[in-house]
């Protein structure tokens, strides 16, 4: 009965996070190492940066066309944006919280914990800027089919600079130390720093996907001619 | 670092020369960095917190449009750099500035900038005269963009600045004179036949 519970957990917490990944988990606490916590910071603020130059791109794209769907069943460009404004709205409050109300003393490395390394390097493209696996939304994540393209990109940019703000402000404490339950599974908690990670990785990963789907909706739209 | 602060000071004094003991100050407000190339430093709605002076590699200042990008300054050494207008007000910036190739730069922030100008009237002035001729550049190329032929914008470009034929890719050069791409190889070409 128990075993059957703690199964049950697990697949709930993600589809992956199975017995490929406990051996997963095990290869990878040896390649984990600590980095500065200033060149962690700075390269999360300079991969977010980037996604604001191809935020901004599509701020001054056609709203009609970032609301068609590639294809049956598969997001417009606005609803994996609003996808991941719901992340942005659980998460940022939370990190502001902890960020104001913890004062941990500034620690000078950030080791990422085993399972946080594991829930990034899961959402982060490949070095070719390919996605290696597809997942599945979570319910609590999955965007409304009628999303208002314009309010959804704005609400992003306003959620990124925040981040960017949050961010900075992660370079006075330990990233370690404070901890934030993930949205999806509450009972775990993961370091800020493998939150800032996970949610820097999260976004790249959906940027790859705003490109492929606007690249069918033009193309379809050439071979409609 | 002590060369570095040597070519600003060489950059500074050629503008309005400090006293010994401005300069001292001025000195310790900087700190040396390094980026990747095609690194974002700024992005649009950040407000500039940095002004940087280029010690290595080329930058470029960019508005982002649906395809393409309006580049509208380059920087390189020695020169400062920032998105200027939005460090000087502290309103968020409309511009984005990353580096075109690996750069290295000495960099301050506003507050230690603003202590400085507090402190000392010569500062503040120091930074009136680099915002008059940056100033007066921008209005510049501003007659250029609306008057001249895309040739003649081409010429003066090769008068002006000829390194950065070889310091820039031309794409972004054409970008920067509001030309396509094409019209400059084509303007390049011409030029190398005649010369």
């Amino acid at each position: 009965m128990i075993v059957k519970t703690f199964n049950k957990i697990n697949l709930g917490v993600h589809q992956q996070l199975y017995s490929s990944t406990l051996i997963a988990l095990f290869h990878q606490t040896k390649a984990m190492k600590k980095i500065t916590t200033q060149t962690f910071i700075e390269q999360l603020e300079t991969d977010t940066r980037q996604v604001m130059v191809a935020l901004k791109r599509l701020q001054q794209q056609d709203p009609e066309l970032l609301l068609q769907q590639p294809a049956p069943a598969k997001w417009s460009v606005a609803q994996v944006i609003e996808h991941l404004n719901t992340y942005g709205r659980y998460y940022l409050p939370k990190i502001r919280e902890e960020l104001c109300h913890n004062n941990f003393p500034a620690s000078t490395y950030f080791s990422p914990g085993m399972l946080g390394a594991y829930f990034t390097k899961s959402m982060k493209p490949k070095p070719d800027g390919k996605i290696a696996n597809k997942m599945k939304a979570f319910k609590n994540h999955s965007p409304e089919p009628n999303v208002d393209s314009k309010t959804a990109l704005d609400e992003f940019d306003q959620q990124e600079l925040l981040l960017l703000q949050l961010l900075n402000k992660g370079r006075d404490t330990d990233l370690s130390k404070i901890r934030i339950p993930i949205s999806i599974a509450p009972f775990i908690r993961l370091k800020l720093g493998d939150v800032f990670a996970f949610i820097v990785a999260h976004h790249q990963r959906h940027f790859v996907q705003i490109n492929d789907t606007l690249a069918a909706i033009k193309s379809r739209a050439y071979s409609d001619v | 670092m002590e060369e570095a602060l040597k070519q600003l000071k060489k950059h500074l004094s050629a503008v309005h020369p400090l006293s010994v003991k401005e300069w001292e100050d001025f000195a310790a407000i900087w700190q040396t960095v390094s980026y990747k190339r095609k690194t974002v430093l700024t992005a649009a709605g950040e407000t500039e917190r940095h002004l940087y002076f280029v010690l290595e590699g080329v930058q470029r200042a960019f508005y982002v449009d649906v395809d393409n990008e309006a580049t509208i300054v380059f920087t390189y050494p020695h020169s400062f750099s920032g998105i200027a207008d939005s460090f000087l007000t502290q309103q968020p910036s409309r511009y984005f500035l990353e580096t075109l190739t690996a750069s290295t730069f000495l960099r301050t922030s506003f507050q230690q900038v603003q202590t400085l100008m507090d402190k000392y009237h010569n500062a503040e002035r120091l930074i009136r005269l680099f915002t008059s001729y940056a100033l007066r550049g921008v209005l510049e190329r501003q007659v250029e963009l609306l008057t001249f032929s895309a040739e003649e914008k081409f010429k003066t470009l090769l008068k002006r600045s000829p390194h950065v034929l070889q310091l820039i890719p031309h794409k972004y050069l054409a970008s920067y004179m509001g030309m396509d791409a094409t019209t400059f190889s084509k303007l390049l070409a011409s030029v190398r036949i005649e010369s």
